[in-house]
Parts: C-alpha cells; structure tokens; sequence
C-alpha cells in the first residue's frame, strides 16, 4: 500500500478520490485496498483498486443508502452489445467467474442483473415502453 | 435521489433483485443464475412475438438469450465445480445492512 494513502472516514465525499483507501464487505471478512478508478457498470458503479479487483459500490463501507443505480433503458444499445461482446469473448477466452472480485465475475454479475431487470420490469408494459 | 418516491423505486429495485439472488452471486451460483434470467428473458420474448409493433426489443431480447446461451454453454461445466473454500449454500438474500 502506499503510504500517502489516505483511508475513507465518516462524513467523506462520496464517492471517495482516487488513491484513497476504501474497506469493503468480502465474503467472510471486511478487506481495504487503495481505488484507482470509479466505473459506472450496467446497473451499479464498480470501484476498481489498484491491484485490479473490482468492488460493487453496495459492498464498499461508508457507501449511502440506497446506492445510485442506473435505470435499464439508461443504457445504449451500444453499451449493452460491447458488454455483451466483451463477456462472451472473456468466457471463451477461460477467465473463471468463481474469481471472486476480478473483471469477469463484476462483469457477468452486472449483466445478469441488468438483463433480469430489463426483461422482468418491461413485462406487461406497453410494447414501446422500453425505449 | 432523497426524494421518497424515488428511494422507494430503489429499494424495489434492490428487493427485486436479492429475491433473484442477483445482487451478489455466490461463486458457484452462476449456471443456476443464468438459466434463471435466461427463463426471465424467454418469457419477455414469447410476449414480444405475439406483438408486431416492438421488432426493436424482440431483437435484442433474442440477442440478450444468444448470449445467455454462450456464456451457459462456456462455462456451464466448469463453474458447476466447487472451488476450494467456497460455499454450498442456497442463492444469498441480502438485505441493505449486510
């Protein structure tokens, strides 16, 4: 970690400057690492650190309730068929998305949820409701 | 983003999505997932087909399953394998103070 780092406390500016250090919910335990980057992803923002791992806003701590997500006819066709594009060609490529916290798992998460909530909210709704 | 109208949509957006176990998929949950919102998205385009106005979303609903289909295909076998440590529990249900 480098050492001018500085860690996120309470009351901190969200979301939080690059190079700070941020704490975040893992699977059995709380970690921190220092962020590099703020992505928005197709449904919520990824906090990428600098060793690579990406963190959902959701798990960071300090994170305000409820999290600012995007709405699904927020996103362009564009976007989406990049992402789309992007996910395939890593799975064929044998990234495992039981990496926990790396690209692939953030992605394939992203866009699990994305597609869910795009088809089951538009269900039922006037046939041009989408777009 | 406080104005109560709007966290409401948001909580039932997040409700939503931790009932489908899809706010944080546990690492041997992705085949079941994925057959799940592929079911998801079948259903949106059996509706679609008996409508002839919204060719648009019917496309790319039928591009969304192709994907689905891809990513099932290259990792279905491999991802049913437990990794060291991981967990066999039932999809997790969050809730916002977890």
């Amino acid at each position: 970690m480098k050492p001018t780092a500085k860690q996120v406390g309470t009351g901190a500016s969200w979301p939080p400057e690059e190079g700070r250090i941020i704490t975040f919910k893992s699977v059995s335990d709380v970690k921190k690492g220092i962020l590099k980057e703020v992505r928005w992803g197709l449904v919520w923002r990824d906090f990428i650190l600098e060793d690579g791992r990406v963190i959902p806003e959701h798990k960071i701590l300090g994170c305000p309730e409820p999290p600012v997500w995007r709405k699904a006819n927020e996103v362009s066709q564009d976007e989406r068929e990049a992402w789309e594009r992007r996910l395939v060609s890593m799975a064929e490529a044998g990234l495992d998305p039981r990496d926990r916290e790396q690209s692939f798992w953030a992605e394939l998460n992203q866009y699990l949820a994305y597609t869910y909530l795009r088809f089951k909210q538009t269900a039922h709704k006037p046939p041009n409701a989408e777009r | 983003m406080s104005r109560p109208h709007e966290e409401s949509a948001e909580e039932q957006v997040w409700k939503l999505l931790s009932e489908a176990g899809l706010v944080d998929i546990t690492l041997d949950d992705f085949p079941e997932r994925i057959k799940e919102v592929k079911h998801v998205v079948m259903g949106r385009l059996s509706e679609l087909l008996e409508l002839t106005t919204d060719i648009q979303e019917r496309q790319s609903a039928a591009y969304a399953l192709g994907t689905l289909k891809k990513l099932e295909t290259t990792l279905g076998v491999d991802t049913c394998q437990p990794s060291p440590g991981d967990r066999r529990d039932p999809p997790k249900r969050l809730s916002r103070a977890e």
